[in-house]
């Protein structure tokens, strides 16, 4: 079967996902820079091309909700950013206990301003959404369709949130693969209705809604199930991505984590999303140089790979974790104290340091990044650095 | 336009179970039983935060949206769905109190009638937020003390008049609007029979009377539900191919003293404050027989 190619920004990647995975709901509503992903699906459905319903909603928070209700019958899917995610909060929780394996793209925009950083879905971080990084736009399209397979598998069944940054992808162009339309009809299969709401089934919904709402299993139940159900995804996404590299030809490292040029290193950077992918650049420049340092891409955020982490701190003696976020109040970014979390029942483990970088879309460059490296390698050799936390650039 | 149905011949059959977890005459779960009798076994329910978990014991699918702010969204997502499921003959009804439509809803449900989505909206109207303890919402009349509009030394009650719902509903040009009340069962009934068949956004604002909050022996809720409507301060309507038509006509307005001061809530009222409810009801009496059978837009 010939390849088939388009050259085409981040935003039209993700609605091709959306359309190959024969979505059959789609609530709407416009922000940058998320716009142009609802504008391609309704030019999708406009001719015929895409078969769903497009619903352009009143909000961003109505666009969840609705696709609450359309998601226990059929396949459904939004996408939002930035502020249009805030707005989203409150039903986000309902998705994710009400284990409905809705699908949504989230393009990175900052909590201030429109350019990217990871504010907005790590302000999201413990609604209990499954939560996947790209690096650039055919991971993009991949990562949409692996999204619908994984949230929708029996030991998951949570909503799947798979994210990329604004701009830098939303609208940059580049080419991409479109997978064959019957190869991803076959790899996820028709929707199984996740919940009985038709009439006749009367009797089997209300004894769900009555188990739902009874306290036969105590106040904290719901959290518990889900919290098996994203430890099973670690499992259920490294599967997935097997089985889309036998399918398509391509994969994200194990799903989990992208380690890059990882052998025999003293020194590993870590990053999520884009600047993960200009680290590339720098590591390549740097290893070229003889310097003993390689890259750990971040890509499931939700559920975190703590066991990967584990596994990395064998070979490497320090780790420069890129921050594209902060948590206010407590020392160093979010991957960073996740990471320090893995690490610490471990009996040997790796220097950590934490660079703050890119937040409100300032740039990361390759040179920066070099840096960090530096940083890094100079704290693997037992070398004393300081600050631990850094803030780099546009300060 | 509809047309009442005598209660004789209704189907003997119950849709919503006998026991729930109401306050006693709790006219908020004759409004349940009425649209469970009517819709039952066709319906598929969308319930928000409000008394309707309480009373709305009715066995058919049900889902409880934590979402208070989202019943308008969340009847689009099943309208929606199940016409791509093929399966229209599901009529999508939701059973909202009014700070869910006319409040935090509002938003949702002006969206829904502007799509025009096809769902079946009844908001039973108790004035005020009853499931928590009676705040006031914009469905709160004038002058009723509330636990939010508490009357003191500065204060009569709510300040501001009750939003005209039913009126900003029809205006969004939909196939049809209606207020009911549980003291006119057979008009409720027949306004629902009408509503069902019709596709498209459907809404019935129905009074109805919370002993609780409105401080009343709960023995009497139909009986002040009954006089709301014959005093005018909630007059029967409807809304259809853009006409508004009275439902019922009393041949004299009863006065609204007796009405009022029937409730713990306007028991505080003085002649004056009366006088100026009595104007408004008088006035607002007018303007809808003058509209009555004349196209509203």
């Amino acid at each position: 079967m010939a390849k088939k190619f388009e050259v085409m920004v981040g935003n039209k990647a993700v609605a091709y996902a959306a359309k190959l995975a024969r979505v059959k709901f789609v609530s709407a509503y416009p922000i940058t820079p998320q716009t142009t992903i609802v504008q391609y699906l309704s030019d999708m459905c406009a001719t015929g091309e895409m078969d769903a319903e497009y619903v352009t909603m009143e909000g961003e928070l109505s666009c969840q909700a609705s696709a609450i209700t359309a998601s226990t019958t059929v396949r459904s899917f939004t996408a939002t950013s930035g502020p249009g995610l805030l707005y989203m909060h409150h039903p986000l929780h309902m998705t994710s206990w009400a284990r409905l394996p809705l699908v949504m793209a989230v393009v990175h925009r900052s909590t201030k301003g429109m350019q990217p950083d990871q504010m907005d879905t790590m302000s999201q971080r413990d609604t209990g959404w499954l939560m996947l990084e790209c690096q650039n736009s055919q991971e993009l399209l991949d990562t949409g369709i692996m999204s619908f397979k994984i949230a929708e598998d029996p030991r998951v069944m949570l909503p799947t949130i798979f994210m990329g940054d604004g701009y830098i992808l939303s609208y940059t162009s580049e080419p991409v693969e479109i997978p064959d339309q019957e190869l991803v009809d076959e790899f996820l299969g028709p929707y199984r209705r996740p919940y009985p709401m038709f009439p006749e089934e009367a009797a089997e919904s209300l004894k769900l809604m009555g188990a739902m709402w009874s306290n036969q299993h105590g106040p904290q139940h719901i959290w518990k199930m889900q919290q098996e159900a994203a430890m099973n995804a670690k499992i259920v996404i490294k599967e997935v991505n097997t089985e889309f590299q036998k399918k398509f030809g391509r994969s994200y490292g194990n799903g989990l984590v992208e380690e890059y040029k990882c052998e025999n290193v003293d020194a590993v950077l870590v990053g999520m999303g884009t600047i993960a992918s200009t680290a590339k650049t720098a590591i390549d420049r740097l290893q070229k140089e003889g310097k003993k340092v390689g890259l750990v891409a971040i890509k499931s955020f939700k559920p975190f790979p703590d066991e990967e982490f584990q596994r990395i701190a064998g070979y490497t003696k320090a780790m420069g974790v890129i921050d594209r976020n902060v948590s206010t109040g407590t020392k160093g970014g979010i991957t960073f104290t996740e990471i320090r979390h893995a690490l610490y029942d471990l009996d040997e483990r790796p220097v950590t340091l934490n660079f703050h970088a890119g937040m409100r879309g300032q740039e990361v460059t390759v040179d920066g990044l070099k840096r960090m490296a530096e940083k890094t390698l100079k704290a693997a050799r037992g070398e004393k650095v300081a600050p631990i936390v850094e803030w780099v650039g546009g300060n | 336009m509809s047309k009442p149905v005598p209660l004789s011949r209704l189907d003997a059959k119950e849709f919503i179970s006998p026991a729930n977890s109401a306050c006693q005459g709790c006219a908020g779960s004759m409004v349940a039983r009425i649209v469970a009798k009517i819709i039952g076994k066709e319906m598929v329910r969308q319930e928000v935060a409000c008394c309707g978990p309480a009373f709305g014991n009715i066995q058919q699918p049900v889902f409880y949206g934590e979402i208070f702010e989202g019943a308008g969204a969340m009847m689009t997502g099943f309208a929606r769905a199940f016409k791509r499921a093929d399966r229209e003959d599901i009529r999508v009804v939701g059973i909202i109190g009014d700070g869910g439509t006319s409040d935090i809803g509002f938003q949702g449900l002006s969206a829904a009638a502007e799509r025009n989505e096809d769902m079946l909206w009844i908001c039973y109207d108790n004035e005020a937020y009853m499931n928590t303890g009676g705040q006031r919402s914009s469905a709160t009349s004038k002058y009723a003390s509330t636990t939010t509009t508490p009357v003191g030394e500065l204060s009569r009650g709510k300040a501001e008049k009750k939003k005209p719902l039913p009126l900003i509903v029809a205006l969004h040009d939909v196939p049809y609007t209606a207020t009911a009340s549980v003291a006119f069962p057979e008009d409720f009934i027949g306004k629902l029979a009408y509503a069902k068949p019709i596709r498209g956004f459907r809404f019935i604002q129905v009074s109805a009377p919370c002993p609780t909050g409105w401080r009343f022996d709960p023995r009497y809720s139909a009986r002040i539900a009954k006089d709301m409507v014959e005093s005018g301060l909630w007059p029967l309507y409807e809304v259809y191919d853009g006409t508004l038509k009275i439902s019922y006509k009393p041949k004299e307005l009863k006065p609204v003293k007796d009405v009022l001061h029937g409730q713990g809530r306007f028991r505080h009222l003085t002649d004056d404050e009366v006088d100026e409810v009595q104007g408004y009801v008088f006035r607002q009496w007018e303007r809808l027989v003058e509209k009555d059978g004349a196209p509203l837009l």
